[in-house]
């Protein structure tokens, strides 16, 4: 049996199981699109946030 | 036999219209074979007139020397020699489909597992839009994090003494905070507290046995009560008499409820109590 009707008899021949499919995979989405803007946010202000340079600051009151 | 054929000779009438086997329609009546003047044939003979003259009309006249002679043609010579143009279509045998086999799709299967994902792919990606619209919403309603931070109180603990009570203020209400005893956490657990007006164990009003937080107001009518007196070695209400024990639990007098426990938690790096 090929991956496309193994897809089709699991997934989609049912409405409930496809539309449940469809909001699990929203769900997982969004988690994963939220981490990887937040990555990609992170790379780019990379040194500027205060999480970045808190090190510094703390080791200076610390001395 | 012969009378039905004479019968059927005289019932079938003979086709107005019939294709001669040459495949030239036969029509009687009409001169197919009438020639165009001479000299006026187009291309084949080039010992005639030029092709590229403008040719004569239908009718035309002349006048030679003998007088006005005027002269209507059988058929009329065409007026281009290329017709390329024409509103008659080509008659075929059988209406031809083009092929379309290139573009069909090669398994119904594949075609359909992907109109199902290319459709359930739109779905994940409206419901992910529209479960963000919605807490995007959702948190605009929030409190925002000053307020958040203006609404929580610390205690450090090492200041309050065994066996000491403090009051403290949390959002504009008394909030006690008493370090227990040994003494008083066994007083406490010891009694029967499933016959109490609001049954409640102290292990359900405790995080830590020794620290017992509460907010400081009279289940009866919002009186502040007084710590360490009472009839049961707790808090005591003046207003009306209520009684409370060691946990902070309605023993006497009219209150009906148990102090309230605020949310609260421990923070043991620092040592500190935060309340809210």
């Amino acid at each position: 049996m090929s991956f496309a009707s193994t897809f089709y008899n699991a997934v989609a021949k049912r409405n409930s199981v496809y539309v449940s499919a469809i909001f699990a995979s929203a769900f997982g989405f969004s988690v994963g699109f939220d981490a990887a803007v937040t990555s990609f946010w992170d790379k780019w202000n990379q040194g500027k946030q205060w999480k970045d340079i808190r090190q510094k600051y703390i080791q200076e009151e610390e001395s | 036999m012969s009378t039905f054929n004479v019968a059927k000779k005289s019932l079938n009438l003979a086709p107005t219209v019939r294709t001669l086997p040459s495949g030239v329609p036969h029509a009687s009546r009409l001169n197919l074979a009438a020639r165009a003047p001479a000299g006026d044939h187009h291309g084949h003979d080039h010992s005639g007139a030029r092709s590229d003259v403008p040719r004569r009309l239908t009718g035309a006249y002349r006048s030679p020397s003998a007088g006005l002679v005027s002269k209507t043609f059988s058929t009329a010579p065409p007026t281009t020699n290329l017709r390329l143009l024409h509103t008659s279509a080509v008659a075929r045998e059988a209406p031809e489909v083009p092929d379309f086999s290139d573009y069909e799709a090669k398994s119904s299967s594949t075609n359909r597992a992907l109109s199902y994902v290319i459709v359930g792919s739109m779905g994940v990606l409206s419901a992910s839009v529209a479960k963000s619209a919605v807490t995007g919403f959702l948190e605009t309603m929030a409190a925002s994090a000053d307020v958040l931070a203006l609404a929580k109180t610390e205690v450090e603990l090492a200041s309050i003494p065994e066996g000491k009570n403090v009051i403290i203020k949390w959002r504009g209400k008394p909030v006690f905070i008493r370090h227990r005893t040994q003494g008083e956490i066994e007083e406490a657990r010891n009694v029967n507290w499933k016959t109490f007006r609001d049954p409640q164990s102290d292990e359900d009003r405790v995080k830590k046995p020794e620290w017992l937080v509460m907010v400081g107001v009279c289940t009866h009518l919002g009186c502040v009560p007084i710590g360490e007196s009472g009839d049961y070695g707790g808090w005591f209400c003046p207003c009306h008499g209520s009684h409370y024990d060691i946990s902070g639990r309605a023993r006497k007098g009219p209150a009906p409820l148990n102090l309230e426990i605020p949310p609260y938690d421990f923070n043991d790096v620092d040592g500190n109590l935060i309340v809210g």
